[in-house]
């Protein structure tokens, strides 16, 4: 089938899927309901494969028209280019081994069918994002990702102690999306003003055309909204404190959001709109040095954090804001290289600390484990190979895709290189401490747990090894020479082949020696934190101190740098007094005041008037004769 | 004329009907409505013009000509359709609340509402509209005084005395721009040439009625109170339709009737509306009063369909008929929602809730797909009508289009509080029986419309273009 037929096909499946277990769930047996959510993302998989095998130009697939006025056409239309269905491979890729990964995860859980029903329509949402043809259709996704996550993070809403605050957490990631999606709402009308267009294809031809005059101050609004909606998806300062509180949601959903769909959102629109970011400068150094910040925020963050999934949480955070420097020095497809290997062993060291929490009965808590190693085989070195990849242990993927970007900042300027060397440092030294407290060492919860302890069934175990395997050589992706004659770069080739705006984009690339010293140092760093980590945790085998004793920078580690108190002071409170306020006394003591004061003032009148009418004619006439009088005067003065 | 006809005669009939078979009977009335829509719809072919349904001349005593006059556009149309499918909605959702739905009483005031409501919607006459206007306080004012909750009368009070006088400002601008055309048809009265001052009374005596009726701020301190004492099918009455009247009334009476004023009034509508959407939103944060809740978000809802109205553009008057249409049907699912708790538990209160989600898995899912229309999520058409609108705005002035659109997270803060402080949680220990087949059905006829709309506007935007298209003509003739 052609490319035309195939595409929206690739979007049905886990549409069909969200509807059947939605609809007819609750009198499926549960084995046919989540092989089936499954299977159609699976298939999904495939057929987005063979569309990526026999592309050639970018397709468009038009199916509907949403809005049709005069002036502004809006239309239901898919687009397949390469980074489309490189995007629609991550997703339904990474995405089905954690369908598969939930089978066994959830099978315990009442809400199973819903969960399946969830996920199905989690990736139909990204996959619009993704699929869509103009910013509009990727508006949709955008909300419809913010609406699933929603739904799956406040999944277990009616758990005895933290059910409530799981609806919080819920909340809080929708509404901080939401302040992202205003702003992305505002570059949309900016778009739309400016070019009279959604679709991506005509605004490049407009933006790429040879007498564009760039409009420096509209540029830089629109491509500043945009980012603003990307610091929401993709949780930038100052909008990332939802992420880590999203761990709130069952572990695989973690896995989805932060690896394979929501948070590559961001990415994905600046990379999708590169021909603009490349005509606001200003913009690509708010996004480098946000990007820098959040990084090292997160890095120094996580370095305190007891709850295993609070720790991968920053790390995600922090892996971000690596990807939105390499954004903002305008590295695209080193950015793309990074979102791919980070979703393979971004994925895996979710699934991992599931089957970690799974083999835990629930306890979160890295302080209480210990030396799961020998219970945990598989679990063990899937999740070690995770952490090595994350940490750029050389020859993993993470190695090749990190060393990338820095190697683009260290041709921008020296400190910046330095910077971000020194949160990819923070980066080792947390995963590592995580690693060894879980893995290595005595067990430390309690004898319940210890009871307990179990290796995951093989539904779970599949995908982590699968994940494992990509981590571990996802790194060739974008290696020179490799797939390619020339030295070109596999990715960079694909991208720069079918892909707007990215054609014109030429990185410099450094000298080759100059790129072996920085891999030489970063060898060097990642194994000498190795070894440090080792000497710390497993020979002299100290612990976390309890939170009670934490002083100085540790406390302020383990506080979240107090974010969340400051967002509460200056926010949060303020509105809720206003609202308390402006209810108590705006809304009834003044408004309604005035209301019952002009009731009160027509009866007091009333009672005035009262008086008038007292049957006396004498009075009376002597009001008409004043009346007369004054309406000659009035007359005599106006003539 | 049918249309106008048939809920008249089902209102009469209504009073002689034997006692078992109220509610079948209310809903065969309305379904009849429907059905005379839905072939009015079928046949219409979207135009500018008025399609006149009647159009008789008769001679008041003192020989004032009086028009019969009735016909629609397709604005018109729609909200006729609206109005029928909410009707039926309301006596649907009202089915298993017996002490209303078996009383003939509140079945004829339905029936009588649907009457003057349609009569509004369809005059193409100034005085016929006016009194159709005025009528329509009567079935609700009833409604309200029988079936209200303890509290009524101080709210009954402020609610008529607000839409009395709202009222009578209309009625002189009416009296008075009749002085410069010759009848009180409406052709006559666009035609008519007016001073701008003279303008500017015709357009503050509709304002005056309509801001009220919206309610605009500061115009709305009637409304939370009403709405809060209302019964439920008041509530859906008010909220739903009755305020519709007065968008409805600003395209097609305010606006073409007195253009000459938009100069100086269209800041002012702007600013009152935005003002509102963002001083609602804000209160609805803190109210403990479900209904009280959604009584904010609906004077939120409305001051951004009024401001997107009066900037004028085509696509913010498209959005604002689709937002018409969205907000009745979510305010219809939101009403319900919070009629429900009440009805099963016998208060609303927020902080005394909890847990229902786990023991009501089917209302759970409902109340949670209509929170997601009232916070204009895409796939509903409250996404398509906030966009349209918003844009309308932001291109007049793109400062009040950033402030208003304020409104995408401060509905959220609201909304999902309620939502969740209701349905989330372990359970409180009371006993919350599921969804009955009336309320579910109620529910699934919002969303598929909801839904329908807000993948395929242009069933609905083909519809009303014309007519929009002209109103903007008019207005820049002039």
């Amino acid at each position: 089938m052609s490319v035309e037929q195939l595409l929206p096909l690739v979007l049905l499946l886990p549409l069909i899927g969200g509807f059947i277990n939605g609809v007819f769930g609750n009198k499926l047996p549960k084995v046919v309901v989540g092989s089936l959510a499954t299977l159609l993302v699976a298939g999904s998989f495939f057929i987005a494969l063979s569309i990526f095998f026999q592309l050639d130009k970018a397709v468009e697939v038009k199916l509907f028209s949403i809005i049709s006025l005069p002036d502004l056409t809006l239309n239901a239309k898919l687009l397949a280019d390469n980074l489309s269905i490189w995007m629609t491979l991550i997703i339904t890729g990474i995405g089905s081994l954690i369908h598969l990964f939930s089978m066994g995860y959830m099978s315990h859980d009442p809400g199973y069918r819903k969960f399946f029903t969830y996920l199905n329509l989690f990736i139909f949402s990204m996959l619009i994002l993704v699929l869509g043809s103009n910013y509009f259709m990727l508006f949709f996704g955008w909300e419809g990702v913010g609406i699933c996550s929603y739904l799956l993070i406040g999944f277990h809403y009616a758990d005895e102690q933290k059910g409530f605050l799981n609806g919080i957490a819920a909340r809080k990631a929708f509404i901080m999306n939401r302040v992202g999606d205003l702003g992305l709402l505002i570059g949309l009308f900016l778009l739309l003003m400016q070019f009279g267009t959604l679709e991506y294809s005509e605004i490049a031809a407009i933006v790429t055309a040879e007498d564009f005059v760039n409009p420096t101050w509209m540029m830089f609004g629109i491509t500043m909204c945009l980012f603003i909606g990307a610091t929401g998806k993709s949780a930038q300062i100052p909008l990332f404190t939802w992420l880590p509180d999203a761990m709130a949601g069952p572990t695989p959903v973690s896995a989805l959001i932060h690896a394979a769909t929501m948070v590559t959102a961001g990415i994905f629109l600046t990379v999708r709109s590169n021909y603009l970011f490349e005509l606001a400068p200003d913009t690509q150094k708010v996004m480098l040095y946000i990007g820098l910040a959040t990084s090292l925020v997160a890095a120094f963050i996580a370095m305190r954090q007891n709850d295993i999934k609070k720790v991968l949480a920053y790390s995600t955070v922090s892996q971000l804001g690596l990807l939105f420097v390499a954004l903002g020095l305008g590295a695209y497809t080193a950015a793309m290289f990074h979102v791919t290997t980070h979703a393979f062993f971004k994925a895996l060291l979710f699934l991992g600390s599931g089957s970690v929490i799974h083999a835990m009965s629930d306890e979160q808590d890295i302080r209480k484990m210990g030396g799961l190693k020998k219970y945990i085989p598989v679990t063990h070195w899937t999740f070690l190979i995770g952490t090595l990849a994350i940490t750029g242990f050389p020859l993993l993927s993470g190695f090749y895709s990190k060393d990338e970007i820095l190697g683009y900042a260290f041709a921008e300027n020296i400190p910046l290189y330095l910077i971000l060397m020194f949160s990819v440092l923070l980066t080792a030294i947390y995963m590592f401490r995580m690693y060894f407290l879980v893995f290595h060492g005595e067990f430390r919860g309690s004898e319940h747990q210890k009871h307990h302890l179990h290796e995951s069934p093989a539904n779970m175990t599949v995908p982590l090894i699968i994940l494992a395997i990509l981590s571990v050589f996802g790194g060739v992706l974008n290696l020179p020479g490799l797939f390619l004659h020339d030295q070109a770069h596999y990715m960079t080739h694909l991208y720069e082949h079918n892909v707007a705006g990215m054609n014109l984009i030429h990185m410099e690339h450094l000298p080759s020696n100059t790129i072996m010293v920085l891999m030489g140092v970063a060898v060097v760093s990642c194994l000498a934190v190795l070894a440090i980590s080792y000497q710390v945790y497993v020979k002299k085998k100290s612990l976390p101190k309890e939170d009670a004793q934490l002083t100085g920078w540790e406390k302020v580690s383990a506080n979240k740098l107090y974010f969340d108190e400051i967002y509460n002071a200056l926010f949060v409170k303020p509105i809720e007094w206003l609202s308390e306020k402006g209810y108590r006394f705006f809304e009834i003591v003044f408004l309604n005041g005035i209301v019952f004061g002009v009731a009160k003032g027509f009866e007091t009148a009333g009672e005035v008037v009262k008086k008038w009418e007292s049957g006396r004619v004498n009075w009376y006439v002597l009001w008409m004769v004043s009346g007369i009088v004054g309406l000659i005067i009035y007359y005599l003065v106006k003539f | 004329m049918e249309l106008l006809l048939i809920p008249f005669v089902f209102a009469l009939v209504a009073m002689i009907i034997p006692q078992k078979a109220v509610r079948g009977y209310a809903l065969i009335g309305a379904l009849v409505s429907v059905v005379a829509g839905v072939v009015h719809a079928v046949n219409y072919v979207p135009s500018a013009e008025y399609l006149s349904i009647v159009k008789a001349c008769t001679t008041m005593e003192g020989g004032l000509p009086f028009f019969l006059n009735y016909g629609y556009d397709g604005i018109g149309l729609t909200m006729v359709l609206l109005t029928n499918v909410i009707v039926f909605l309301i006596l649907l959702s009202n089915y298993d609340n017996q002490s209303i739905a078996a009383s003939k009483k509140f079945v004829a005031l339905v029936f009588f509402m649907q009457f003057a409501l349609l009569g509004v919607f369809l005059s193409l006459d100034g005085l016929l509209f006016y009194i159709f206007w005025e009528l329509s306080l009567i079935p609700v004012f009833l409604i309200f005084l029988w079936f209200g909750a303890k509290g009524k009368r101080r709210a009954l009070m402020k609610f008529f005395i607000y839409t009395f006088i709202g009222s009578l400002a209309m009625l002189f601008s009416l009296i008075y721009i009749r002085s410069y055309a010759p009848s009180f048809s409406i052709e006559d009265l666009v035609a008519a040439q007016l001073t701008t001052v003279s303008a500017l009374w015709v357009f503050g005596g509709f304002f005056i009625a309509f801001a009220v009726k919206i309610p605009l701020f500061p115009f709305h301190t009637w409304q939370p109170e009403t709405y809060t004492k209302s019964p439920m099918a008041g509530t859906m009455l008010l909220g739903a339709l009755m305020l519709k009247m007065a968008l409805f009334g600003m395209i097609r009476w305010m606006i073409p009737l007195a253009p000459e004023a938009l100069h100086c009034m269209t800041e002012i509508i702007v600013v009152l509306g935005g003002l509102g959407v963002i001083y609602a939103a804000i209160l609805a944060i803190k109210q403990n009063d479900m209904k009280t809740v959604f009584a904010y978000a609906s004077i939120s809802h409305v001051g951004l369909i009024a401001a997107g109205i009066i900037v004028l553009s085509l696509d913010a008057l498209t959005g604002a008929m689709v937002q018409i249409v969205n907000h009745s049907f979510v305010a219809v699912g939101l009403f319900l929602a919070a009629d429900i708790i009440d009805r099963r538990l016998g208060h609303r209160n927020l902080l005394e809730l909890g847990g229902i989600a786990q023991q009501a898995p089917k209302f759970a899912f409902w109340f949670a797909v209509i929170i997601f229309a009232g916070v204009s999520v895409p796939l509903t058409s409250g996404f398509i009508g906030e966009f349209l609108l918003i844009k309308g705005i932001y291109g007049y002035n793109w400062i009040y289009g950033v402030l208003i659109g304020t409104t995408l997270i401060l509905a959220c803060v609201y909304s999902f509080r309620a939502y969740q402080l209701s349905m989330f949680g372990p359970s409180k220990g009371f006993e919350f029986p599921d969804l009955t087949w009336a309320e579910w059905l109620s529910f699934f006829i919002v969303t598929i419309v909801v839904v329908f709309l807000g993948v395929y506007p242009q069933f609905l935007i083909d519809m009303v273009e014309p007519g929009l298209q002209k109103l903007i003509e008019i207005v820049n003739v002039k």
